[in-house]
């Protein structure tokens, strides 16, 4: 097996007194598709922003990208080794327009015209056009932005990618549309986590595994039949019990 | 140099026509009356002044200009020019189809156009700094817009001062009768390092159905202060525009005031400020409706570092008549470091039962969450803060007039913005 794109250990995220993660362990093969599911409030866009760094988590723990260790680096370096959040929520950045934002992008990443190129063949690919003279985020419609969140992951061409409910709030065709560049955008040199609360984006893309997320911990991964069963029984069986799966391979290895 | 007495006054009056000269002596008049302002006074809270007007004179003529071309001068294709050193008019051509003249030329052979409107928009009882302007002016530039003639280009009028320990009343009075169309770019202007008080005067007389922009840049030197008065007056379905940049001086104040007079009239103000080291810049707005269906938006951002003070204090007053009005204004203040400091003061005082308003104002630092969004894409916080920056201000800047001085702002803010992290202020 190769190293993993992405792997997490004993990862630890408080805020205050309040602990949201709680020993999260997780491995993202390069080249392969992860989705991870969870009910609200179970920690899952925290692990994205204690991933890439964000300022108000405590965090404890080892993350590596690429078999680099970005715990510990600030915000940009964690980008720089690799990193991508697409937000559930994208800011609004007033006054800035995407094509500010990726000229800057541009210049911080170095690779000139390959990123000239990933802009154009990316804007083409997704219609991005008509919002590349408008202000970042700003008085897009919910779908508008996620499509904006993933113009930018396929401008940034990291090595891993954790996508925030990029699904969430789209019409079931750009449901579809999301899916398809997910498939499109999976290269041996990316890994993918997938964050969704619907199974449906699972119709359109093959995961090669699926976690779930309850209390700030992994307790369950499998492949797509997670994502069925879940549908049929909801959380409940999961929540409040902290013993893996015993079937599951993947668990045994933790 | 002349002190601000009898000597002075002689030579503001000198060749004037009679109406100009009973003016003049109006506003000398209240000038010995007036003490300069405290700080008590409701307009004049939060900026103390430590000078008296009354130790400065003003210059003999206009002194040279060392200063480079600046962020205008170099425009494509003016209309037309003037510039105005020390309160002298060095030069002056072009304008057509628009008459543009001196004042004092203006007063001569202008007649009623003249008289109806040189000085007649800003009261010598206003404060000391009106009356003395009115006392001691020895001018500056006018510009007349006949009826249904459209300008094509803008009239740059460039006005410096350079003596130090001098004070000087430059002045601009724009008449735009029916249905013309000008825009009037200013930029004011002084050396560093040299103290230097000014005192414009700018009237905008806007006729029914008239469209007049102006365009100002202050860019006055770090030692200057300055006081301006400002009045624009609209008739019917006038569309006045007028856009501010605050970048120079010590300490300067606009004491601004619009009247939308005519019904269905409309005014935009603009505005962007950056406020470094120890300046002071401090804008006094006064947006009155009296006629029906009238409409007002005033949007004003700035930014504050070092020791920086700015102030706004925005004055929204619809009268009893002006039913259907709407009126909004904007002012976002971004305070850089621990030491600046923003005064945010909107206003509204509504006697007329239909009408829709709103105010917005807030002073605070950079958002944290932009910052986050821009960090992880790459950019260094640096870079994210100054995209930040340079995204606060352009929401203003692209809503000026002119976008090719738009364009030249946003990078002197930049440049201000810059230099303060680089001297590691910020
Ligand atoms: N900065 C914070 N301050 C306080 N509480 C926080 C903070 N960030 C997250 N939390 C809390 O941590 C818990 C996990 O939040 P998180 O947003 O990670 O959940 P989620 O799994 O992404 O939920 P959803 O499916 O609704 O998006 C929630 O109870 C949330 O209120
Ligand atoms: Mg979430």
């Amino acid at each position: 097996m190769t190293a993993p794109a992405l792997q997490i250990r004993d990862l630890h995220a408080s805020v205050g007194e309040l602990s949201i993660l709680n020993g999260v362990d997780l491995d993202v093969p390069a080249g392969e598709v992860h989705v991870l599911m969870g009910p609200n409030g179970s920690g899952k866009s925290t692990l994205c922003h204690v991933l890439m760094g964000k300022d108000e988590y405590t965090a404890t723990g080892s993350a590596l990208v690429n078999g680099a260790e970005i715990m510990g680096l600030s915000v940009t370096d964690r980008a720089r080794a690799g990193l991508f959040e697409a937000f559930q929520y994208p800011t609004v950045i007033p006054g800035v327009s995407l094509d500010q934002l990726t000229d800057e992008m541009e210049a911080a990443a170095d690779d000139g015209e390959a990123f000239r190129a990933r802009v154009e063949s990316a804007s083409d690919h997704l219609g991005m056009d008509r919002f590349r003279d408008r202000p970042v985020n700003d008085g897009l419609s919910g779908g508008e932005k996620k499509r904006s969140e993933m113009y930018q992951l396929a401008v940034a061409n990291p090595r891993v990618a954790v996508l925030d409910e990029v699904d969430s709030g789209l019409d079931v065709d750009a449901v579809r549309e999301v899916a398809e560049l997910v498939e499109e955008l999976r290269s041996p040199d990316l890994g993918v986590l997938l964050i969704t609360h619907y199974s449906r984006i699972l119709r359109y893309m093959k995961p090669d595994r699926i976690h779930v997320m309850v209390a700030g911990k992994i307790v369950r991964s499998g492949g797509p039949e997670v994502a069925d069963q879940l549908e049929d029984e909801g959380y409940d069986t999961l929540r409040g019990s902290d013993q893996p799966d015993q079937d599951d391979p993947l668990l045994d290895l933790l | 140099m002349i002190p601000l007495d009898q000597q002075a006054f002689e030579r503001a009056i000198d060749g004037a026509p009679s109406w100009l000269v009973d003016q003049r002596r109006d506003g000398l008049d209240h000038f010995e009356k007036f003490s300069m302002p405290s700080e008590r006074e409701e307009n004049w809270r939060y900026v103390e002044l430590d000078f008296d007007i009354r130790d400065l004179a003003v210059p003999d003529a206009a002194g040279d200009l060392a200063d480079g071309p600046g962020l205008i001068a170099d425009l494509d294709a003016p209309v037309g020019s003037v510039r105005i050193v020390d309160g002298h008019v060095t030069g002056i051509e072009g304008g057509e189809p628009a008459t543009l003249i001196t004042t004092a030329e203006a007063a001569a052979t202008l007649g009623a156009v003249a008289a109806n409107h040189l000085n007649t928009g800003i009261a010598p009882d206003t404060d000391v700094f009106a009356a003395a302007h009115r006392a001691f002016s020895t001018g500056g530039a006018f510009v007349h817009v006949p009826a249904r003639t459209l300008v094509d280009g803008p009239i740059l009028v460039d006005i410096a001062a350079t003596a130090a320990g001098s004070i000087s009343f430059p002045q601009l009075t724009i008449v735009a009768e029916q249905s013309s169309e000008v825009s009037v770019l200013v930029r004011f202007h002084s050396p560093n390092g040299v103290a230097i008080t000014v005192v414009p005067q700018v009237e905008v007389f806007g006729g029914a159905n008239a469209n007049v922009k102006l365009t100002t840049i202050q860019n006055w030197g770090d030692e200057t202060q300055a006081f301006g008065h400002q009045r624009l007056v609209a008739g019917a379905d006038t569309q006045l525009h007028f856009a501010e940049a605050g970048l120079g001086g010590r300490l300067s104040r606009l004491h601004l005031m619009v009247d939308l007079e005519g019904r269905g009239s409309n005014a935009e103000i603009l505005g962007a400020y950056f406020g470094d080291r120890d300046q002071v810049l401090d804008y006094r707005y006064f947006m009155r409706h009296a006629g029906p269906s009238t409409s007002s938006d005033m949007f004003l951002k700035g930014a504050v570092e070092d020791q920086a003070l700015s102030v706004f204090t925005g004055m929204i007053r619809i009268e009893e008549e002006a039913q259907k009005t709407n009126a909004f204004q904007t002012n976002r203040n971004l305070i850089l470091s621990e030491g600046a400091a923003a005064q945010s003061v909107p206003n509204l005082e509504i006697l007329a039962n239909d009408v829709r308003c709103g105010h917005g104002s807030t002073v605070g630092p950079l958002d944290p969450e932009q910052r986050y969004y821009l960090t992880s894409r790459g950019l260094t916080p640096e870079r994210a803060d100054r995209l930040q920056v340079t995204g606060f201000f352009n929401e203003a800047l692209s809503r000026f007039p002119e976008s090719a001085v738009a364009a030249r702002v946003a990078e002197a803010i930049t440049a201000k913005y810059v230099a303060a992290v680089e001297e590691g202020r910020l």
